[in-house]
């Protein structure tokens, strides 16, 4: 508990906390959020990269060793470099960024900083590459790992446009891929009958009829239905990383609850949420234990809630500040 | 008949037979022929081949009771003499390749098989089942089953057919549009089958007509078995019926070769319907011509799904006639190439009265680096239909290097009040598609197979009933998991896309006429635009 006055250390009380800390926003257990002053200087020893540029870089890093029970890092980016595939173009010039279990990030950037390049590099998309750095996901390096290897280890994208695919219903891909899962952890597979006993609950997680199961995967969809479905597929696999990308690009009020809520549902002590976007709605939903700004392919600032109201009152000009 | 070799022959008038042999000198210059709107007539060169094969089905045949059949038989040994085998320099045949058939020795099946090599009887006995077997109708509906009062199906030559010849004959006219594999069949079908439904009534159960090819050689023999099946369907006045066309290999002959040339006929009148699904799953060694003749009488309705997936050689020619106004017709068709084959598509829809609806959609697979589909689809709206809606779509999956598709869609329309559309597309899957499942943890291959089979699924789906709808699908991912397994590459985030691009070789085994593995390497398929 001291240790959270301590602000040269970035330790922080577990999580799991039976009477919910005070100084925390959230009066959820489950939901973290600390406030968090500017730290200028990174005092812990292990796992932070100092920038050697004018332009201080920070990170949140986790340390295991500075006390309280462990907080296992989840996603170690180190210095992430990433062009465009086809043009050779930078965009990601250096990221880094860790997350730990069980907590909320949020990234917000200007149009153009590599906010979502960033989690299409994640997630392993054909048309970025990356030229450096290392990316650690559970302990395994991630880069090496082909896209579905990488969701198999837990990683979850939602995507900005989920795409159409014509011709396969939304239950026989939920059923594949959730089948894909399970063969990986060694467990047999399910049948389209158990599969749907399973399906059910999550169905109603994300407030969706069951009568779309029967349709092609986002054929037809709404942007909001689209959202949604990706929210529900992330309920269906499980991911212990998901990063949701824009989840609240044209979403009106009401759906963007329906997903802030289910999200916040499948919060657990183990599982972390990286959101990127714009606007401060989602997070007054979603609460977020970290929000970072991205600038120019790179985090320039971490922060908590108050960074985000620092932003709206006087924009990105103001983040630029060193 | 005699075989005379290139002799011109003179077309302006007419020839019989017994006559143009006769020793008289003929004029060694060649007439010029007016190729009118309607089908282009051949200057005749009687081609030796076509000649010997002609001559050799006509002794396969005793001549038949039926002056109908044996009329038939006579007009078309006649178009025959003039009509040479065709080449790639015919327009009709420029990307289908023959040579299988035409470097074969032909054998017409003479007699038709045993009754109890053939598993008739255990069939789905909901459906009425019509087996045909090499051309010979091995069964008839007896008119106490379930269908209908008036309704006949059965062979032109059993008695039973008596009161429906003469109406037969009527419809049965010369038809202006044929080939010489019309001709052929036209020559060497040994019996009609006849399905007839009169006026007014409507036909629950539908005809399930199974074509069954028993007598086959092995493969590399150079040996085709020709069988020459023909049906007519007369739908008069307001009746309605469905019709389930299935051509297999029976028992054993899956991958034997043989040649099956059949001939649909169809005459629909007012106000009718018809339901035609058309399954081919024959060996892939075999050789499938078949010629769909469609009329139809104002307010009809015609209705074609087809999925075929078999034989090496498959070419269907669909000819649709409209006879009157405010006709529909649907047409969709799934091809699938995945060994060493040839799917070919030449379709062609006449309108020449006002206000007819139909949609086309044509949608194909090739997923061998020697498969090869054609389409050919011809939209003919004259000077009188006016207000008619046309639509035609092909899509074209091409899923390996040196796949090749070619298509040809064409309109020709003269009428000036109308709404025709014509669209292709031809591209490997969608990479988007791929990565937002490979995304959600669904590996590379069986994405690439969920995504291959959702697109044929399309018209798949369109065939009305689920017991065909199933056995298609079982029969296509059957086929698409036989290819081998598995990209050589997948995507690393460091390397770059030249070097994947390299890395995507594959082997190319020429398919071992087995029909069984076919070779190649399942490889990541290059962007289209590599091939440009």
């Amino acid at each position: 508990m001291a240790q959270r006055l301590h602000f040269s250390s970035s330790s922080r009380p577990s999580p799991s906390l039976p009477t919910p800390n005070p100084v925390a926003a959230s009066s959820k257990p489950n939901r973290l959020a600390f406030n968090f002053s500017f730290l200028p200087h990174p005092t812990t020893p292990t796992r932070l990269c100092f920038g050697t540029t004018n332009r201080r870089r920070l990170t949140v890093a986790s340390d295991e060793s500075a006390g309280g029970p462990g907080k296992k890092p989840l996603l170690e980016v180190r210095d992430l470099k990433a062009v465009i595939a086809e043009t050779g173009q930078e965009i990601l010039k250096g990221v880094n960024l860790v997350v730990n279990e069980g907590e909320v990030h949020a990234i917000m950037g200007k149009n153009g900083s590599g906010k979502s390049t960033f989690s299409k590099v994640l997630v392993g998309h054909p048309h970025y590459e990356v030229t450096g750095g290392s990316v650690v996901f559970k302990g395994e390096n991630l880069l090496d790992m082909e896209p579905e290897d990488r969701s198999l280890a837990g990683l979850f994208m939602s995507f900005q446009s989920p795409v159409e695919i014509p011709g396969v219903s939304n239950s026989d891909f939920l059923n594949m891929a959730y089948n894909a899962r399970r063969r990986k952890l060694g467990l047999p597979e399910l049948g389209p009958i158990e599969f749907y006993a399973y399906l059910f609950p999550k169905l109603e997680l994300v407030n969706m009829k069951s009568d779309f199961l029967n349709r092609n995967v986002n054929e037809g969809f709404s942007g909001g239905e689209r959202k949604r479905n990706e929210i529900l597929q992330l309920a269906v696999l499980e991911a212990d990383l998901s990063v949701l990308d824009e989840i609240d690009s044209g979403l009106d009020v009401d759906a963007l609850q329906d997903v802030a809520k289910a999200v916040n549902g499948l919060l657990t002590p183990k599982k972390s949420v990286l959101m990127v976007t714009h606007y401060r709605r989602l997070l007054e939903f979603i609460q977020p234990s970290f929000v970072h700004i991205m600038e120019d392919g790179r985090i320039i600032r971490t922060g908590d809630m108050n960074i985000v109201s620092l932003l709206e009152k006087e924009g990105y000009k103001a983040m630029s500040t060193s | 008949m005699s075989a005379l070799a290139c002799t011109p022959v003179v077309l302006r008038t007419p020839i019989s037979v017994k006559s143009s042999f006769a020793c008289q000198p003929r004029p060694k210059y060649r007439t010029s022929v007016s190729l009118a709107a309607a089908p282009a007539t051949q200057i005749g060169f009687s081609d030796p081949f076509v000649l010997q094969l002609a001559e050799t089905l006509e002794d396969s045949l005793s001549p038949s009771p039926l002056t109908s059949l044996q009329n038939l038989r006579d007009a078309s040994s006649e178009s025959l003499l003039s009509t040479p085998w065709p080449s790639r320099r015919d327009e009709a045949f420029r990307f289908t390749d023959t040579s299988l058939i035409r470097q074969a020795q032909i054998l017409p099946v003479t007699q038709p098989p045993h009754v109890g090599k053939l598993a008739i009887g255990s069939e789905d006995t909901n459906f009425s089942h019509l087996f045909i077997a090499d051309g010979f109708l091995m069964n008839s509906i007896p008119n106490a089953s379930s269908l209908p009062d008036g309704v006949f199906v059965g062979s032109l030559l059993s008695d039973s057919s008596l009161g429906i010849r003469d109406k037969l004959s009527s419809f049965i006219s010369d038809f202006q549009w044929g080939d010489m594999f019309w001709s052929l069949n036209g020559l060497g079908a040994p019996d009609v089958a006849v399905i007839y439904v009169p006026a007014g009534v409507r036909v629950e159960t539908p005809i399930h007509l199974k074509y069954l090819s028993v007598e086959a050689r092995e493969s590399g023999s150079k040996v085709l078995p020709l069988s020459n099946p023909r049906v007519v369907v007369v739908v008069e006045d307001g009746g309605e019926i469905g019709i389930i066309e299935e051509f297999v290999s029976s028992e054993g002959n899956e991958n034997k070769c043989y040649w099956t040339n059949s001939v649909l006929e169809v005459v629909i009148g007012k106000g009718a319907q018809v339901k035609h699904s058309y399954v081919q799953n024959q060996s892939f060694n075999s050789a499938h011509i078949k010629w769909t003749s469609v009329k139809q009488e104002s307010t009809s309705r015609y209705e074609l799904v087809e999925a075929s997936s078999g034989a090496k050689l498959s070419r269907h020619n669909l000819h649709i006639q409209q006879l009157g106004p405010d006709t529909e017709t649907e047409v969709s068709t799934f091809h699938l190439s995945a060994g060493d084959q040839t799917q070919d598509l030449h379709s062609r829809l006449i309108f020449d009265h006002p206000r007819a609806y139909s949609r086309q959609l044509h949608k194909c697979i090739i997923a061998h680096s020697s498969g090869q589909a054609v389409f050919d689809g011809n939209v003919r709206v004259n000077r009188y239909a006016q207000q008619t809606d046309a639509g035609q779509l092909t899509r074209s999956l091409l899923l390996e290097p040196r796949a090749t598709v070619n298509v040809k869609p064409n309109l020709q329309i003269i009428a000036d009040d109308v709404k025709c559309s014509h669209g292709a597309a031809i591209s490997d899957l969608e990479e988007a598609q791929l990565f937002y499942m490979r995304a959600r943890g669904v590996d590379l291959n069986t994405a690439r197979k969920a995504l291959v089979f959702s697109f044929g699924k399309e018209v798949v789906d369109r065939l009305p009933h689920s017991y065909l709808r199933k056995g298609v699908e079982k029969q296509v991912k059957e086929v698409l998991g036989r290819l081998a397994a598995g990209p050589t590459t997948g995507h690393r985030g460091r390397r770059k896309r030249s070097s994947r691009r390299a890395a995507a070789t594959r082997l190319n085994k020429k398919d071992d006429g087995g029909g069984g593995e076919v070779g190649g390497q399942f490889a990541w398929p290059p962007k289209l635009r590599s091939f440009l």
